[in-house]
């Protein structure tokens, strides 16, 4: 008999006899392996995840973790290939990871003072290194399951009141195909009024049928900004698992956005904590899927003090067979008053077959609060499409103005003008290659 | 100053002082869950081979299910062989023989209510005199009934009486296994009342529960079959807004409604079982499992419910919009106060063309209580057209309780329109300021403010429900603010 998934994982832990870990790292590892033992991967019978069943989505053998690759790159990354030419106008600061390794020379990242980075196997060894992974395992056996294996990952800091200015850019190439498994974990922590702006592509590159699990932690000091802007785009059999917790200090304030493009299955997971009064996050989001593609968006919001506020608005766009989910939660604890916690689903199914899942809770323990959500699910407006038909506009014209119209509503959060053109030229892109599709069928 | 009347009042019903623990241990079945018990229930009631085999089905099946944890409700476990599964209704000889003996301050609640004198003997269980006879009173309601070709009357008679209609249908909707308190219902239900409207019959009455005789003691497994053939119509009450009383902690109720094409369904209920002292100590554990099916073309169902009692509330009151065309609605407001747990909401499935379903649900909490909405919408792949609203506003009363919203949206059809739509707030001061400054006292302002709130669903109710139903709103509010 084969061996369950999650002992080939397990296997795979023993396998990597761990070299110069701490001590309270190798203790984590342990703990965090009998977590997932005991959880193993989370199916549909587990509430967070009843509608992503990563176990079923998994190959059911032959994972192996993804080795470290020092060769040439396909083609380059800032230049050119498919999603690689997204923030190409945007003057930046590159950081490329391949196949879940930081390589330092790929990358061209010419650091302002005040602004470090390390990768993982290195700061792990630094003392008090530990309280910045503050994920807790038991929440969730994919995290566990990274907290086991991680290898490397990105450790990027901002001194208190620096500013990194240019958008520091990861990507992350996958080029080793098969069911290989990587699991990074990275740490953004910006100290007191401390300012930075991160791009994040997510690619294949000959890849394909791979997992990618990422884990980031993001911390954030009083009065931090982090701005955070992700491009989604893996090859079309991977598997994108990301979780990114985040801690908020008084008046911080977190944008988040993610684009979700590629991969078989994928789910990017927000877990924000308000830790100091003031502060502020957006959790924003767009999937734009076809095939059998599903794309999962989650947000997770603890309002654990008074006066923070949240809002969480994701657009989907489903096509073919895709299927899209919005979860969200936002949590108002004990005397958490004049919280603002928004939530907002709007859903476009293109074809027949798409489908559109959406649970935006809220659970509230003090009364001096407003919060609301909103979920809406349904097909392109057939009047608008007759008016622009009427005035001479093609139907594909017409439909791709009708759906960047609808998308355009969360783009336009995005506070960076070349990031915003060049997400939106992503979605063009997408679309092109949908209404290719359609005229063929037709 | 009527106000601070009706807080005292309201003070000590909430205490549910009237003691009602006469000795009828000879008529109860044997403590704890077997075969043997059902059997026991089963030859009580006279009830053919078929029914006590129907029983033995659940309960076999019962054995095997684990008890649902995922409602946001805590109560300590329930330990389901130290109960009585079955006792017979009481006598005469044991209830009050007239009003004078039933405790006055239950008396004056069901005045402030506006109860009239026939039924508040029916609730508080005074034996029916010759004199004031609700039976004459049931009697000619049942003869009107009987002229309009509906059957209405307790299910351990029709099972006896009408064995074909109840083997067709009931089961159909809440299938024996379909959760744990539904499975338990199957096996050990008591009673409760069977309703079939013959094709194109609009039904002339209100039914209600009140008027159906031998109605005492079902209340613990209830089980209601509500069957509307093709074109008829139909419009149930269930429960009263007086506050009631039974010894049972547990209760689990399966409701069943089948609408045939065209038939239209209206359930109202107002549940005010008791909640529990200001301590949370006590109170009524309600799991209840209710469902109706819209099984032809244009048919519609329509629950409204008003829920104040209870220490625990699991109630998700669903439509199967099976048939074209067809309509589910839900109409709620859940109230909750002290440390009553409410975890409440529906289902809309839709599976045919053109379905609509629309949500509107209303919580509040006030004291230290917990009040979840929990719903689905799901659109099947050949709902072409559906549609579906939901609104599900909670209003917040104090600092220390909670309000909870888990909706579940699913689509899988691109020409449906879901629409949802969530708020969660607190009762404006400055309406609070408005309404006091104009000679309201706190508690009536707040009375009047969350009427408003719940207007959509109070609108909903049948006439003389509607009434009891507002100032039941207040008065399960009172003692929340200040």
């Amino acid at each position: 008999m084969t061996a369950s998934i999650e002992e080939q994982y397990l296997e795979a832990f023993s396998a990597l006899a761990p070299q110069g870990d701490p001590a309270w790292l190798l203790a984590r590892r342990r703990m965090a392996r009998d977590i997932f033992a005991a959880a193993g991967f989370p199916h549909r019978r587990v509430e967070a995840w009843r509608y992503t069943d990563l176990r079923r989505a998994l190959a059911k053998e032959g994972y192996v973790p993804a080795q470290r690759y020092d060769g040439p790159l396909a083609y380059d990354v800032e230049t050119v290939g498919p999603g690689a030419a997204a923030f190409g106008d945007v003057e930046r600061h590159m950081l490329v990871c391949v196949n879940g390794f930081f390589r330092p020379d790929l990358s061209s990242a010419d650091l302002p003072d005040g602004v470090s980075i390390k990768p993982l196997s290195e700061a792990v060894k630094e003392t008090g290194f530990e309280d910045f992974l503050t994920t807790d395992d038991n929440l969730h056996p994919v995290n566990a399951l990274n907290s086991a294996l991680m290898q490397d990952g990105l450790v990027i800091r901002v001194e208190a009141g620096k500013d990194a200015g240019k958008p520091l850019h990861m990507v992350h190439v996958t080029t080793s195909a098969g069911a290989s498994a990587a699991h990074m974990r990275h740490v953004i922590a910006l100290e007191e009024d401390a300012k930075l702006c991160l791009l994040e592509t997510h690619l294949g590159q000959g890849g394909a049928g791979y997992l990618a699990n990422h884990v980031t932690e993001t911390h954030l000091g009083e009065g931090a900004a982090l701005t955070h802007i992700k491009l989604q785009d893996e090859a079309k059999d991977a598997l994108h698992v990301a979780a990114n917790n985040l801690r908020l200090a008084a008046n911080a304030k977190y944008y988040g956005f993610v684009l979700a493009l590629g991969a078989r299955l994928s789910r990017h997971e927000t877990d924000a904590v308000f830790k100091g009064e003031g502060a502020h996050a957006d959790m924003h989001g767009a999937l734009a899927l076809r095939g059998k593609q599903l794309g999962d968006i989650s947000t997770y919001v603890d309002h654990a003090v008074p006066g923070c506020s949240s809002n969480a608005h994701v657009k989907s766009v489903l096509d073919e067979e895709a299927t899209g989910v919005f979860q969200g939660r936002v949590l108002v604890a004990k005397d958490a008053q004049k919280t603002d916690g928004r939530q907002l689903s709007n859903a476009l199914l293109l074809s027949r077959d798409a489908g559109m899942n959406a649970k935006p809770e809220l659970e509230i323990y003090a009364d001096d609060v407003q919060c609301a959500h909103g979920s809406t699910i349904g097909e392109l407006d057939g009047t608008a499409l007759f008016y622009l038909r009427s005035r001479g506009i093609d139907e594909a014209t017409a439909r791709s103005l009708l759906i960047r119209a609808f998308l355009d509503e969360v783009l336009e959060t995005i506070p960076l003008d070349g990031v915003k053109q060049d997400i939106g030229s992503q979605i063009d892109v997408w679309f092109r290659a949908s209404a290719l599709a359609g005229s063929e069928t037709r | 100053m009527a106000v601070r009347e009706t807080v005292e009042t309201v003070d000590e019903v909430g205490k549910y002082k009237y003691g009602f623990f006469t000795d009828i241990e000879s008529e109860k079945a044997p403590k704890g869950l077997n075969e043997d018990t059902i059997r026991f229930i089963s030859a009580k009631k006279d009830e053919p081979e078929w029914m006590l085999e129907w029983r033995l089905d659940a309960y076999r099946r019962w054995l095997t299910m684990q008890e649902p944890s995922w409602a946001k409700v805590n109560y300590p476990k329930i330990d389901f062989q130290d109960a009585y599964y079955y006792s017979a209704p009481k006598s005469d000889e044991d209830r009050p023989k007239s009003l004078d003996e039933v405790d006055p301050k239950l008396l004056e609640t069901y005045e402030k209510l506006g109860i009239p004198l026939s039924e508040q003997k029916m609730l508080a269980g005074v034996a029916v005199d010759a004199v004031f006879d609700s039976v004459s009173v049931a009697t000619t309601f049942k003869g009107k009934l009987k002229e309009a070709g509906v059957i209405f009357c307790p299910m351990s008679e029709a099972i006896r009486d009408y064995p074909d209609l109840v083997r067709k249908y009931l089961g159909s909707v809440v299938p024996v296994s379909d959760n744990f308190y539904a499975t338990l219902n199957s096996a050990v239900f008591s009673d409760g009342s069977f309703v079939y409207i013959p094709k194109g019959v609009r039904c002339p009455m209100e039914l209600s529960t009140y008027f159906r005789i031998n109605e005492a003691q079902t209340g613990q497994f209830e089980r209601t079959l509500i069957v509307a053939d093709e074109g008829s119509y139909v419009s149930y009450l269930e429960g009263c807004t007086a506050p009631m009383r039974d010894e049972n902690q547990v209760h689990a109720a399966v409701v069943e409604l089948v609408a045939l094409e065209g038939a239209e369904i209206k359930y109202s209920t107002v549940q005010n079982w008791y909640p529990g002292d200001e301590n949370g100590k006590g109170g009524i554990y309600n799991f209840v499992t209710k469902r109706g099916d819209c099984r032809g073309a244009d048919s519609k169902i329509s629950w409204t419910q008003v829920e104040t009692g209870s220490a625990v509330t699991w109630k998700y009151p669903s439509c199967i919009l099976r048939g074209d065309n067809s309509v589910g609605e839900f109409y709620s407001i859940a109230i909750s106060n002290n440390y009553q747990q409410v975890d409440s909401g529906t289902k809309m499935i839709h599976l045919g063309k053109n379905t609509s379903s629309r949500i509107i649900s209303k919580g509040i909490s006030a004291g230290k209580s917990s009040n979840t909405y929990r719903g689905l919408v799901s659109v099947h792949k050949k709902a072409e057209d559906a549609r579906n609203f939901t609104q599900c506003d909670s209003l917040l009363v104090g600092d220390k309780c909670s309000a909870h919203t888990v909706p579940y949206i699913e689509s899988k059809n691109p020409s449906a329109v879901l629409e949802h739509e969530a708020t969660t707030s607190k009762i404006s001061e400055d309406q609070l300021f408005y309404c006091m400054q104009r000679g309201l006292g706190e508690e009536e302002a707040v009375a009047l403010l969350v009427n408003g709130f719940c207007r959509d669903v109070l609108q909903q109710l049948p006439m003389e429900f509607a009434v009891e139903a507002q100032k039941l709103v207040g008065i399960s509010l009172e003692g929340s603010v200040g």
